[in-house]
C-alpha cells in the first residue's frame, strides 16, 4: 500500500514537472548562417552547419535543389564544378553538358544529371581560395535535405536552431527533373518540411518550436505554396536582375504596388545588400535607398545578404575593412530584422555588444 | 584697468596662437584628458593608414579621432638634414615620383641593410624637392581616393599634430635606418641622426621616465631596430625606449646580431638596462604554420620579456583577411582578442586604430 501511494506520488510529481523550454529568440535580428559557417568550412556541409550552431546562429541556411532521381539535396550551384572534386572523378567525365539557364549557356557537370548515390561519391571543397582549404576532399559530402533538417533537430533545446531553406532555380529543376504523380519540385520540397512538422504560422508557439523560413527568388513558387503551407515565406531580391519565372524587373518587384501585393504572401524580403546600400565604381557607398522603410511600412521584415569579410576582397571603403562597421550600419542604423552571414560567429560577437548599446526604435517581432 | 589691459593682451595671445599663423605649435593644455593606462596601448601604425595614405597629417588626425593612444611614425632624413615622417628608404612605392621627369636622373643603387636596392632614395632629395611629391596608398586594396593629394610631413609637424589634439595623444617615433642615415646624410659638425632626432624632441619638451608626471603630459616611446642608437640616446634622455625585433632571418643593422641572440635571456637582461620594452614582429611570437595557415604554439618570448619588466608591443595588426591567420576566421576582432586576452601584450601596432578602439571599448572599459 505504501509503495502504491509512493508510486502514485511519483507519477503525479512527474506529470507536474515541467522541463524548461528555451524560447527561440525573436527579440534581435536573426543570425542566419549563410550556407552554414561557410567562412570556415566548405559551404553547405555537415561541419559548416554544426559549427554554425555552436557559434550561436539562429538559423542554418541551405539552397535546396534536386538530383536526377528526384532526391532533394543542399547545394547552391547548378553545376558541381566550383565546390566539389567532380574533376577528380574520371568515371563522370562524359557527363559534362551545356544547358541554357535564364537565357545564358552554362557548361559544366550539372547536379540534375547525377543520381544521389553518384553525388554522394563526390567530396566538397572550399569555394574561395583565400579561405581555409584544409577540409577539401576529406570527408565532406553533399547532404540531403533530410540530413540537413536532422542537424537542426539534433541541436540541444538551449541552442534551438531554425532552418532557412531556399527553393533554388525551380524553373530549371522542374524542366530537368520529373516526379511521379504530377508532383513538382515545390510539392516534394513541401512534403519534406511537413514530414518534420515544419508547418506553422510565423511567431506562433508551434513555429517557435520549429522555426522555418521558405525563401525563393521566384515569386510564383512562393505563391504556389501559399495555400499549401502556413510556414512563413521570404521573397529574395537582387538588383539588376529579372525574375526567372515571371520575367519581372527589379524596379517592378520593389515598386509600391508589387510590395503591397506580395506582402499578402510573404512575411519579409531578402534583398542583396546593394539594394539597400548601393556602391559606386570606386567602392564607396552611395546614399541608402528607401527599400527598408518601404518594407517595414508594410509589415515586411528585411533580411539582407550576404555579410562576409572579404567577398571580392573588398567591403565598401566606408567601412574601413571592418566587418563590424557594416553590421552596425545595417543592424543599428537601418534596423534590419536578420542578416545572412558567412561568419555567424562574428555576427554573434557584434550582437553581444548591440544588446548593450542599442536603443532599438523598431518594435520587437512579436509585438 | 590693469586687469583690462592684461585681458586684452591675453586675448591677443590666444587669438594669435589659434590663427594658424606661421607654424605656431601650441603647447599642450595642462587640463587635457590623460591617456588611458588600464588596457594595452592602441598604437596607430603610420597613422590610420588602413583608410588614408600612411604617415600623412590626415592619417594621423584620423587616428586621433578614432581613439588611438599613440600615433606612430618612421623618422628619416632628407639630403639637407630635415627629419621627415617616411617609412621606406626609397620614394617609389608610396609617392608619385615616377610622374616627375625632373628627378629622373636621381635613380640610384645603394646597399641598404645588407641588400642592393635601386630606386629614388629619400637621402638624395632636399625637403623642398620632396614637397613637390604627392603620396598614395601603399596597398591597391585600400581606399585610393586620397592618392595624389597629400604631402610628406616633417617630424615637427607630426609632433604638433599630437600636441594640438584636444586630449593627450602620445607619439611613438622610430629612429629609422640610422646606419644608412648616418652614412648618406651630411650631418653638420660630426653630429648623427640620433642627435638631430633628440634635439627636436627636446625642443618640444619631451622628457621624463615612463609614467612620470612629465611623461603623462606628453607620452612618448622612442623605438628602433638598432640597439646602439637606443643606447646612444640613453645618455641624452630618460624618455622610455622600445627595442624593435624583426623576423628570424634579419640581423641587426648596427651590431649584426641574429634574432636568436637578441631574444636570448642574456641579451634581454642586457637591453632592459636601456629600454622599457620590445616591439617584435608578431609572427615570431606566435609563429604560423605556412602550409595550413593556422597558428602554431606560442613561444615564450612574452613571458620572458614580462619577467624582466619589459613591455611587449607587437607589430602589425591589419584587418584584411589576407593578413589574418585562419584561427581568427577572417575576423580582426578575434585577432585582437587573442593577443590581448591570451598572449597579454601591452600595446598593439595597428593599421586600423578605429577597429582596435572599438574592440577595446566593447571589452575593457575601466
Amino acid at each position: 500500500m505504501f509503495y502504491v501511494s509512493l508510486l502514485l506520488l511519483l507519477l503525479l510529481a512527474g506529470s507536474d514537472c515541467r522541463v524548461f523550454q528555451f524560447p527561440f529568440q525573436t527579440n534581435e535580428p536573426y543570425n542566419i548562417a549563410h550556407r552554414g559557417s561557410s567562412g570556415e568550412f566548405p559551404e553547405e556541409s555537415v561541419l559548416a552547419y554544426k559549427r554554425a550552431i555552436e557559434e550561436g546562429a539562429d538559423f542554418i541556411e541551405a539552397d535546396i535543389t534536386a538530383t536526377k532521381d528526384g532526391k532533394l539535396i543542399c547545394f547552391h550551384d547548378l553545376i558541381l564544378d566550383s565546390v566539389t572534386d567532380v574533376h577528380d572523378h574520371p568515371e563522370f567525365a562524359s557527363r559534362k553538358q551545356t544547358y541554357v539557364v535564364d537565357g545564358v549557356n552554362v557548361t559544366g557537370y550539372f547536379a540534375v544529371d547525377f543520381t544521389l548515390e553518384e553525388l554522394k561519391s563526390l567530396r566538397l571543397i572550399q569555394r574561395y581560395p583565400n579561405r581555409d582549404q584544409s577540409y577539401n576532399g576529406s570527408k565532406l559530402q553533399i547532404p540531403t535535405f533530410e540530413e540537413f533538417i536532422a542537424i537542426a533537430l539534433a541541436s540541444p533545446k538551449s541552442e534551438r536552431v531554425g532552418i532557412y531553406v531556399e527553393i533554388k532555380s525551380p524553373t530549371f529543376i522542374n524542366h530537368h527533373v520529373k516526379w511521379s504523380e504530377g508532383r513538382k519540385f515545390e510539392d516534394v520540397f513541401l512534403n519534406i518540411l511537413k514530414k518534420y512538422d515544419y508547418n506553422a504560422k510565423y511567431l506562433t508557439k508551434e513555429w517557435l518550436d520549429k522555426p522555418v523560413f521558405i525563401q525563393s527568388f521566384d515569386p510564383s513558387s512562393l505563391i504556389y505554396l501559399h495555400n499549401k503551407t502556413s510556414s512563413p515565406k521570404i521573397l529574395l531580391i537582387a538588383p539588376d536582375s529579372i525574375t526567372s519565372d515571371t520575367k519581372q524587373t527589379y524596379e517592378e518587384i520593389i515598386s509600391d504596388d508589387y510590395l503591397d501585393y506580395i506582402s499578402k504572401i510573404v512575411v519579409g524580403i531578402g534583398p542583396a545588400k546593394e539594394a539597400i546600400a548601393p556602391v559606386d565604381s570606386n567602392n564607396k557607398l552611395l546614399p541608402m535607398t528607401d527599400l527598408v522603410d518601404k518594407a517595414h511600412a508594410r509589415g515586411l521584415e528585411v533580411h539582407p545578404w550576404t555579410f562576409n569579410h572579404e567577398r571580392n576582397l573588398l567591403l565598401p571603403f566606408d567601412y574601413h575593412q571592418d566587418p563590424y562597421r557594416e553590421y552596425d550600419m545595417f543592424v543599428n542604423t537601418l534596423e534590419v530584422d536578420g542578416v545572412f552571414t558567412d561568419s555567424p560567429e562574428s555576427f554573434e560577437t557584434y550582437r553581444r555588444q548591440w544588446r548593450i548599446f542599442s536603443k532599438r526604435k523598431r518594435p520587437y517581432k512579436n509585438e | 584697468m590693469w586687469v583690462g589691459a592684461f585681458f586684452i593682451v591675453f586675448l591677443a595671445a590666444v587669438a594669435g596662437s589659434s590663427c594658424g599663423a606661421a607654424r605656431l605649435y601650441r603647447f599642450p593644455l595642462s587640463n587635457r584628458v590623460a591617456i588611458q593606462d588600464w588596457r594595452p596601448f592602441n598604437v596607430a601604425h603610420r597613422g590610420s593608414n588602413g583608410e588614408i595614405p600612411e604617415e600623412t597629417a590626415l592619417a594621423y588626425k584620423r587616428a586621433i579621432e578614432e581613439g588611438a593612444d599613440f600615433i606612430e611614425a618612421d623618422i628619416t632624413a632628407t639630403k639637407d638634414c630635415v627629419l621627415i615622417c617616411f617609412h621606406d628608404p626609397i620614394l617609389d612605392d608610396v609617392t608619385d615620383i615616377a610622374a616627375h621627369p625632373e628627378f629622373r636622373g636621381r635613380r640610384a643603387t645603394y646597399e641598404f641593410e645588407g641588400q642592393n636596392l635601386t630606386g629614388f632614395f629619400v637621402v638624395d632629395f632636399t625637403f623642398e624637392e620632396l614637397q613637390r611629391l604627392r603620396l598614395r596608398q601603399r596597398y591597391s586594396f585600400r581606399d585610393p581616393s586620397f592618392n595624389g593629394k597629400l604631402q610628406i610631413i616633417t617630424f615637427e609637424r607630426f609632433i604638433s599634430i599630437a600636441l594640438e589634439a584636444s586630449r593627450t595623444v602620445g607619439i611613438y617615433p622610430e629612429i629609422k635606418s640610422p646606419v644608412f642615415m648616418n652614412k648618406h646624410v651630411q650631418w653638420p659638425q660630426g653630429k648623427r641622426v640620433e642627435d638631430s632626432f633628440m634635439e627636436i624632441l627636446q625642443k618640444y619638451g619631451y622628457k621624463g621616465k615612463y609614467k612620470s608626471d612629465e611623461w603623462n603630459k606628453q607620452p612618448i616611446f622612442i623605438q628602433s631596430f638598432a640597439p646602439t642608437s637606443l643606447m646612444y640616446i640613453s645618455n641624452i634622455t630618460d624618455s622610455p625606449k622600445i627595442f624593435l625585433i624583426d623576423d628570424y632571418t634579419v640581423r641587426t643593422q648596427d651590431t649584426n646580431q641574429s634574432y636568436a641572440e637578441i631574444t636570448s635571456n642574456r641579451y634581454l637582461d642586457f637591453i632592459s638596462n636601456y629600454v622599457v620594452g620590445i616591439g617584435p614582429w608578431k609572427d615570431t611570437i606566435v609563429p604560423p604554420n605556412i602550409t595550413t595557415g593556422y597558428l602554431m604554439n606560442a613561444t615564450h618570448l612574452v613571458s620572458r620579456a614580462h619577467s624582466r619588466h619589459l613591455q611587449v608591443h607587437p607589430y602589425t595588426f591589419r584587418n584584411e583577411n589576407q593578413f589574418l591567420h585562419f584561427d581568427f576566421h577572417e575576423d580582426p576582432y578575434e585577432e585582437f582578442e587573442y593577443w590581448i586576452k591570451t598572449v597579454k601584450v601591452d600595446g598593439l601596432f595597428t593599421d586600423f586604430p578605429g577597429s582596435l578602439h572599438r574592440y577595446q571599448e566593447w571589452n575593457s572599459k575601466e
